[in-house]
């Protein structure tokens, strides 16, 4: 099985076409992008016990007397620690294994996370089957998390090298199926739960074991489908361009150095930076266009939110659901849009555009809420959201044109750690906002004012940064010949080197 | 997409496979975005 997978087994043979490999990504970043889409559940989840209606906890019972109860139901709040689970897992075993990917090859890095995402949702099968949330969470939140990481990074370094011409496209494509996972994966698993449901069982565990084994299949499938191009590879009839951008090195510096680098941190800052702005956005999405338009979305303009009965907050909970499901179009469409582009703009150009064209629509935003227009409030999100997911997208090929293709899967590996730190500040930043401006009186409409101010402010000391980063110092690169250094220092060799 | 026999063989790979690949692909993510889609056409309408 290990021949199988090795790195060794899976050089091309003259005449493969490149263009098998983006599905082979496709087929994992699918799968795995399904982790946005685990909100679907949460409300069955929340009337396991009780099927009709949530039975609560005993008031009294302690922590971890819930963690293991199975008479009363899990609270929706419990459940939602998965995504900070699969958000926290995804950027430390990307930051973690990177290295062992580019070491071992993309095949057993997609295959290894195909058991650890396939694997966690049978084991959160099990977690539900027992009514056990801390089941659940080793399931899909560690080990499916991992599966994460490692699936998301599987495909960078690989298409890199087969796109040396689009390198923006090529990843473009890959991580725009991270995107598009959730599309899939939610409306998927709601006919699987409606399809298992009977009087007394709500249909979870059995969706979670269908899902499961069908993601396993994609991935495995996707995993097999990885080649990589022999040493010298390029595309028929395409040279590489004689006199070379600067920001555009043609070496390559080794993961371990990189991190060493200012341009790395300076990367990890524009990627954070970018990252957080757009996950507060999305966090918050239905209730914001519910609060700041209120009656006006349903035809009774001037009626504030909190005034409507709760048949019309019904229909505008539609409403929000439908705002945030259009974000997630314009999030996988901005994807390959901007990864394509920057191909032809640059990396630091496109980037300039997030942070400038950016900073200038969060600040529009809230007159476009006074002003009452919805359609203008609208197609302002929807380019926000295409430039999050274009700063996804667009940032292994930044990595490769600053530190070289060699160990990029690794080097993003690392990054992806901002990812992480993105997770934890853009809802916290977005929700305390709006939760000091309720407290001190600010009416629901007005409430995501500062906060937009303030995600304006994020994307300019991005800009910033942005601007700072630079071609990487000589010293940095790996020399010609220059034997490779190990992936990391035995512990004697460190402490020698050290002393 | 399985290993080729004989990995150096130079035959190229047969168009109807690259196809059928973005076909699997591309199904299941064309129906995810028509249904996401015909979700949000709610706030249009």
């Amino acid at each position: 099985m290990a021949g199988i997978l090795s790195k060794e087994r899976i050089i091309a043979r003259p005449g493969f076409n490149r263009w098998l490999v983006p599905p082979a990504a496709l087929a994992i970043h699918l799968s795995i992008g399904m982790a946005y889409g685990f909100s679907v559940f949460w409300l069955p989840l929340s009337k396991a016990v009780g099927i009709t209606r949530s039975v609560p906890c005993p008031e009294g019972m302690s922590f971890l007397e819930r963690l293991v109860a199975t008479t009363c139901d899990w609270k929706i709040s419990t459940l939602g620690w998965m995504f900070t689970l699969f958000f926290v897992f995804l950027g430390s075993s990307a930051a973690l294994f990177g290295a062992w990917l580019e070491r071992e090859g993309p095949r057993k890095a997609g295959a290894v996370a195909a058991c650890c995402w396939g694997g966690g949702f049978l084991v959160s099968a099990l977690g539900v089957y027992l009514h056990q949330i801390w089941l659940m969470w080793i399931g899909s939140g560690v080990i499916g998390g991992v599966g994460l990481g490692l699936g998301y990074i599987s495909p960078v370094s690989t298409l890199i090298k087969w796109f040396p011409d689009r390198r923006g496209m090529a990843t473009g494509m890959a991580i725009m199926g991270f995107g598009g996972g959730a599309m899939i994966g939610s409306p998927l698993a709601d006919i699987l739960m409606k399809h298992y449901a009977t009087p007394t069982d709500v249909g979870v565990w059995q969706t979670f074991l269908t899902m499961g084994l069908i993601y396993f299949v994609a991935m495995m499938a996707g995993a097999f489908g990885y080649r990589l191009p022999p040493e010298g590879w390029r595309p028929a009839g395409w040279t590489p361009p004689v006199q070379q951008a600067a920001m555009i090195t043609t070496r390559h510096v080794h993961v371990n150095e990189a991190w060493k680098t200012p341009q790395f941190w300076l990367l990890w800052a524009v990627l954070w930076l970018n990252v957080s702005a757009g996950i507060g956005v999305i966090g918050m999405a239905s209730p914001m266009i519910q609060e700041v338009f209120g009656g006006r979305l349903i035809h009774l303009p001037g009626v504030p939110f909190r005034a409507l009965s709760e048949p019309q907050k019904q229909q505008l909970a539609t409403l929000g659901a439908a705002f945030a499901a259009l974000l997630s179009v314009f999030n996988i469409a901005g994807r390959i849009f901007w990864a394509s582009l920057s191909d032809y703009l640059g990396r630091q150009r496109t980037y300039f555009v997030f942070f400038g064209l950016g900073t200038l629509l969060y600040a529009l935003a809230p007159t476009a809420g006074r002003a009452g227009s919805v359609a203008l409030f609208v197609a302002i999100f929807c380019v926000i959201l295409t430039m999050y997911g274009g700063g996804f997208a667009t940032i292994p090929a930044y990595l490769a044109d600053m530190f070289g293709t060699r160990y990029v899967g690794a080097i993003h590996g690392r990054l992806l750690t901002a990812w992480s730190a993105a997770g934890i500040l853009g809802p916290v930043l977005v929700n305390y906002i709006r939760e000091y401006q309720l407290d001190r009186g600010v009416p629901a409409a007005q409430a995501y004012n500062i906060t937009m101010y303030v995600l304006a402010g994020l994307l300019v000391v991005g800009f910033f940064c942005n601007l700072a980063v630079r071609p990487v110092a000589e010293r940095h690169f790996l020399r010609e010949g220059e034997p490779e250094p190990a992936w990391v220092p035995a512990p004697r060799e460190a402490a020698v080197k050290r002393a | 997409m399985s290993d080729s026999s004989d990995p150096r063989d130079g035959r190229p790979s047969p168009r109807w496979l690259t196809a059928v690949a973005w076909l699997l692909v591309g199904a299941p993510l064309a129906w995810g975005v028509y249904t996401t889609l015909a979700k949000a056409a709610l706030l249009f309408k």
